[in-house]
């Protein structure tokens, strides 16, 4: 094949491919960091006011630096929780044990119920007065606290709730695990090495590829919860982010200011502080990567 | 030479250069019909002798009445039709917007209580049809609150179809029971509390028990009836300053605590019971809401009825009235036809029919038949009293941007007030401070 069809191939191809992403991803966003410098409504024209909306945000925003620290507190806590189940689960599931194919399914089968179906859900268990657990508790003679309206109890069991869907980043570690090399194993245990050993040589270098993977993702999914946020406003008739912020995610911040308030301007810089903290970590985590994870080569 | 250049069909194969160039104008005529296929409007447009006439609605049980009532609008005004556009309400005033911004702003919309404020850059004033058509619009026979509510600044925004009035609901079983006397239309704060702590029935392990009175939380509902009532208010007359550090905001905001905190007539924070008026956990409730009506009256044993809000230490007025109507756009292409429109639904017949359907009316002659009708069942008996009850009644303050203020920067600080970590003067103090400077920043540098 020439070298003009060559050319030709790769734009009939690649084409449709590279049009849909020009339009519909890179122009909006081009548009967006465009109007992170103006005043928009939706419904005037944008007015270009600098940098105006990022240092209202940094610097007077009531609402965005609760809000960062609602996220970064969800993100420290429920992705080494949310690792450690999934990485649990899965040890447990690659075990030769009968029926382990069922079992899978039902582990997995959360992360496929609709977030706020579960949600609901969740929120009754936690509801405050006749709640599941309440009602548990005081068998027990405990009062339990108000979980879902009580700033101090409403982040955690949004996390807890968040960890009954790690069917993702179990999958990808039970695939991450079926590849380990049995020899590696059969060799350590004939040197007489732990079952705790062998997991820590052996299981956890051959698979930190895998682990590398899920931190990532799992870092940039908890940075940009909506959803779970979203969902557990409604759920409660809350104001949403509430009670007093204690929920109130970035994301859902960055939602409200956009398409409640229609702060546009204010809701595309938040967007692209984000990007820019999400590229950082990435870009952190590619970095300390080096240390820890093994390719094999 | 010229035979060897023949393919082996016999035609002469294109050269590559055209070859490219045909593929690039297929491609490229196919993009622009298909873009042109996907954005072409096949919405019916206006002519000289056709008007089309946007209407953007909530879906509701009203779905049906409101198209019989469409369909008989434009049997009657040949030469109009009326696109009704059917929104879930969770999703309106995001479509709205949306349309807007596309330029295809609905002539007419959903607009009243604080939506008024919020969507006043869209809204027409309808100050020269009122006042031209008043006498066939009937605008005395508008309640004067609602009259008050339909204008800003003197100028009317909206044309009401119902209403909603803050009352003092009661569950009369549990009054009875506890043999409390049923609330009067002279009770005060201090009747409230002692009611309350008479029907105030402790849990047990066979009892969940039942709290005397309902405290909302999570928005301004409540809070701000007793604000007002101690005499106080959020915003300056100006608008330009908040004022809920004042002494008599606080107050209100105090009994809003005390009524868990000290007085122990309402659930502590965060322990409200689900659905409580309904699942009789609760004796009595402040402000309610008319569109429960006729779910209150299907619920088995729950005999219920309304009274004037109780006053507070400063005057009885301070509950919300809030109307909800018709607006119309700005920009609005036919707005004669549109007016025609609002008349025809908010004409006479037309509230007396959403009143049959559970609403209550927003004029004086259709307010009063229903009070004297001899026929009419079901609760609440009291109806005088929601209609009294307008008198001391008052519209959420009008500022563009009242819901974000309060749902973002005030509420934050009451939530915590209820839940106890701040007292009522911390979060009165903090939540005008937060919006003092919120106002600040966005009249210089806001977003």
């Amino acid at each position: 094949m020439n070298r003009r069809a060559e050319l030709l191939w790769f734009w009939l191809l690649a084409g449709p491919a590279l049009a849909g992403f020009a339009v519909f991803n890179l122009w909006p966003m081009l548009d967006s960091l465009w109007l992170s410098f103006c005043q928009y409504d939706v419904v005037t024209a944008p007015r270009f006011i600098g940098l105006r909306n990022y240092v209202y945000l940094l610097k007077s925003d009531p609402a965005f630096w609760a809000s960062v620290k609602v996220t970064l507190v969800f993100t420290a806590v429920q992705l080494p929780l949310s690792l450690a189940a999934a990485l649990g689960v899965a040890l447990l599931l690659n075990q030769p044990v009968r029926g382990r194919g069922f079992w899978r399914a039902v582990y997995f089968l959360p992360s496929i119920l609709p977030q706020a179906a579960s949600v609901a859900v969740f929120v009754y268990i936690f509801q405050s007065d006749g709640g599941l657990l309440n009602r548990l508790l005081a068998l027990g003679g405990v009062a339990g606290p108000a979980w879902v309206s009580s700033p101090t109890w409403a982040l955690p069991v949004v996390i807890l709730i968040s960890l009954w869907g790690f069917g993702y980043p179990m999958v990808i570690f039970l695939g991450g695990l079926q590849n380990v090399p049995r020899e590696l194993y059969e060799a350590a245990h004939i040197d007489g090495a732990d079952a705790w050993a062998r997991f820590r040589h052996i299981t956890l270098p051959q698979i930190s590829p895998v682990i590398f993977f899920n931190l990532v993702m799992g870092v940039i999914g908890a940075l940009k919860v909506f959803d779970l946020a979203y969902a557990f406003g409604a759920a409660q008739g809350l104001t949403p982010g509430g009670p007093a912020r204690a929920t109130l995610f970035y994301g859902l911040n960055l939602y409200q200011q956009a398409f409640t308030y229609f702060h546009m301007g204010l809701a595309s810089a938040m967007a692209w502080l984000l990007f820019a903290v999400i590229l950082l970590i990435t870009w952190l985590n590619f970095r300390l990567g080096r240390r820890w994870v093994h390719y094999g080569d | 030479m010229k035979r060897a250049m023949l393919g082996p069909t016999g035609i002469t194969p294109m050269p590559p250069r055209y070859r490219e160039s045909l593929f690039w104008l297929a491609l490229t005529l196919m993009a622009v019909t298909g873009f042109w296929w996907a954005g072409h409007s096949r919405e019916p447009r206006s002519t000289p002798n056709h008007k089309v006439i946007t209407w953007i609605v909530f879906i509701s049980p009203l779905r049906d009445y409101y198209e019989q009532e469409v369909a008989e609008f434009e049997r009657q005004h040949p030469g109009v039709e009326v696109r009704i556009i059917w929104v879930p309400g969770s999703e309106y005033h995001m479509k709205f917007k949306t349309l807007a911004a596309a330029g295809q702003t609905p002539d007419l919309f959903y607009s009243g209580d604080v939506w008024a404020s919020y969507l006043r850059p869209f809204t027409g004033d309808l100050t020269p049809f009122v006042r031209r058509d008043a006498a066939e619009i009937g605008l005395d026979d508008y309640f004067p609150e609602i009259r008050a509510a339909m204008q800003h600044e003197g100028h009317y925004f909206v044309v009401p179809e119902t209403v909603n009035v803050a009352l003092l609901y009661f569950n009369r079983g549990l009054v009875r029971a506890a043999g409390v006397a049923e609330p009067t239309a002279s009770w005060t704060w201090d009747d409230l509390v002692q009611a309350g702590q008479k029907l105030t029935r402790p849990a047990t392990a066979t009892d969940p028990g039942v709290w005397g009175c309902s405290r909302m939380e999570g928005w301004w509902g409540e809070w701000l009836t007793y604000v007002r009532q101690a005499g106080g208010t959020v915003f300056s007359p100006d608008g330009r300053r908040c004022v809920l550090d004042s002494p008599a905001a606080i107050t209100g905001l105090r009994f809003y605590l005390e009524k868990s905190s000290k007085f122990h007539i309402s659930a502590p924070g965060g322990f409200e019971p689900l659905n409580g008026f309904v699942n009789q956990r609760v004796a009595m409730q402040v402000v309610g809401h008319v569109n429960f009506w006729l779910n209150y009256n299907q619920v088995p044993g729950l005999d219920w009825d309304v009274q004037l809000l109780p006053a507070g230490p400063a005057s009885r007025t301070g509950g919300e009235v809030a109307i909800a109507g018709y607006s119309l756009s700005r920009t609005c292409q036919h707005p004669e036809e549109a007016w025609a429109l609002m008349k025809y639904m908010t004409r006479p017949a037309a509230i007396e029919e959403v009143v049959r359907r559970g609403s209550i009316s927003v004029r004086r002659s259709i307010a009063e038949a229903q009070i004297h009708d001899p026929h009419r069942t079901g609760n609440p008996r009291n109806l005088a009293a929601v209609y009294e009850q307008l008198k001391y009644s008052l519209p959420i303050p009008r500022h563009p941007n009242y819901i974000e203020i309060m749902l973002q920067v005030v509420q934050p600080e009451v939530d915590r007030m209820v839940l106890g970590e701040i007292t009522p003067e911390e979060a009165g103090h903090r939540a005008a401070a937060a919006v003092n400077d919120y106002l600040a920043t966005l009249a210089v540098a806001g977003p």
